[in-house]
């Protein structure tokens, strides 16, 4: 309650009752499939069905708790054009408010899913060559366009940079091996940020951050950085980076399109904001 | 905590907040409001409002500014009473 604002007076403040929204569970969980240790995919089914959505866009996916609902957005990875059900990459993080309960929950069980939102989706029509980058679980919107781009009669060339601290989370491999096989003119490139980590002993793929083997990606496949679009979906740091990269090369700043999934760490002043908190 | 939408937003209302709020804890009344309102009881903090806004008129509540201080109430205050919160609204850009 207020008493004066800006000088007036706002006499006793608000009355009434807080009107509440209507977060009732609306889907269920149908499957969970472990990806690597940290990552998962769900798929949840609205019981409305999935209604229309477009490649790239977020859902709030939440589960009760008390007389409350804890939700966060991820990305869908379903093909609209396909889809009876959501397919999200969840990442667990530990002691986080919501993905150990996701973790738990068990097949079978009902959740809240919000409305499709976003506006990070493809631009209609383009035929340039496209690039995708993302770190992380930031590949699930990379997969929804992809689905998408696949079934048009003339896809565009695509590269999907995808990276990772650890191979074993670079997830989804074989999906997009089959995108490839299906007719997509995909090249797709994993790297490995941290290569010296025991866990990616046996890594023969590229190694280092995203941002920084875009340059030799886009030369090795004889992609003129001015002729192409960009997508970037991932943590703020390596959206920042490979903006700032793509900048550098002749990308126009208009043909660059991000998603940020959670704040950097050592952003003290959004602590853990979209970070299980997040679509991470 | 959470987001809150301040001054800037007063008889701007571009609703790309509304667009992209994957809770829709962001609403107003068309035909009344100078400004939308975030419920704080619905925001997750995850962003996407302060990121869409052309006005840069949202912010978390803790990083207001001193003049827009009040703003957490009046959002706060328009889920509970719309009259009381236009009224603030209308003192705010007096």
């Amino acid at each position: 309650m207020i008493a004066e604002i800006a000088g007036r007076s706002i006499a006793g403040g608000p009355r009434g009752v807080r009107r509440a929204p209507d977060l009732a569970d609306n889907a269920v969980l149908v499957a969970r499939e472990l990806l690597s240790p940290t990552v998962a995919r769900l798929v949840v089914r609205p019981d409305a069905g999935v209604g229309a959505f477009v490649a790239g866009q977020y859902l709030a996916l939440g589960v009760r708790v008390d007389d409350g609902v804890v939700q966060r957005p991820y990305s869908t990875a379903s093909d609209p054009a396909a889809a009876d059900a959501h397919e999200f990459l969840v990442r667990r993080v530990p002691g986080g408010a919501l993905t150990p309960r996701l973790w738990a929950l068990p097949v079978g069980a009902r959740v809240r899913l919000g409305p499709p939102k976003g506006a990070f989706t493809l631009v209609a029509g383009d035929q340039r060559p496209h690039l995708f980058v993302a770190t992380g679980t930031g590949l699930a919107p990379f997969l929804a366009m992809l689905r998408t781009l696949a079934r048009r009669p003339n896809p565009p060339r695509t590269i999907l940079l995808h990276g990772a601290a650890s191979a074993e989370d670079l997830v989804c491999r074989d999906e997009i091996a089959a995108l490839a096989v299906g007719g997509l003119p995909l090249t797709y490139v994993p790297t490995v940020s941290r290569p010296d980590d025991p866990a990616n002993r046996g890594w023969r793929g590229r190694t280092g951050r995203a941002e920084t083997v875009l340059a030799s990606v886009l030369r090795s496949d004889d992609l003129p950085p001015v002729a192409l679009v960009a997508y970037l979906c991932g943590n703020p740091g390596m959206v920042a980076a490979a903006e700032n990269a793509l900048l550098i090369l002749g990308v126009a700043p208009g043909d660059i399109h991000a998603e940020r999934y959670w704040t950097a760490p050592g952003d003290t002043s959004a602590p853990g904001r979209m970070l299980d908190t997040g679509r991470a | 905590m959470a987001f809150v939408i301040a001054a800037p937003c007063i008889d701007h209302l571009d609703q790309a907040c509304i667009a992209v709020c994957p809770v829709d804890c962001i609403s107003h009344d068309p035909a009344a409001d100078r400004k939308a309102y975030i419920d704080p009881e619905g925001c997750i903090e995850c962003g996407a409002c302060e990121s869409a806004c052309p006005q840069g008129a949202i912010m978390l509540d803790r990083r207001l500014p001193p003049a827009w201080a009040a703003f957490a109430e009046i959002d706060r205050g328009w889920w509970i009473d719309p009259e009381w919160a236009r009224d603030a609204v209308d003192a705010q850009a007096a």
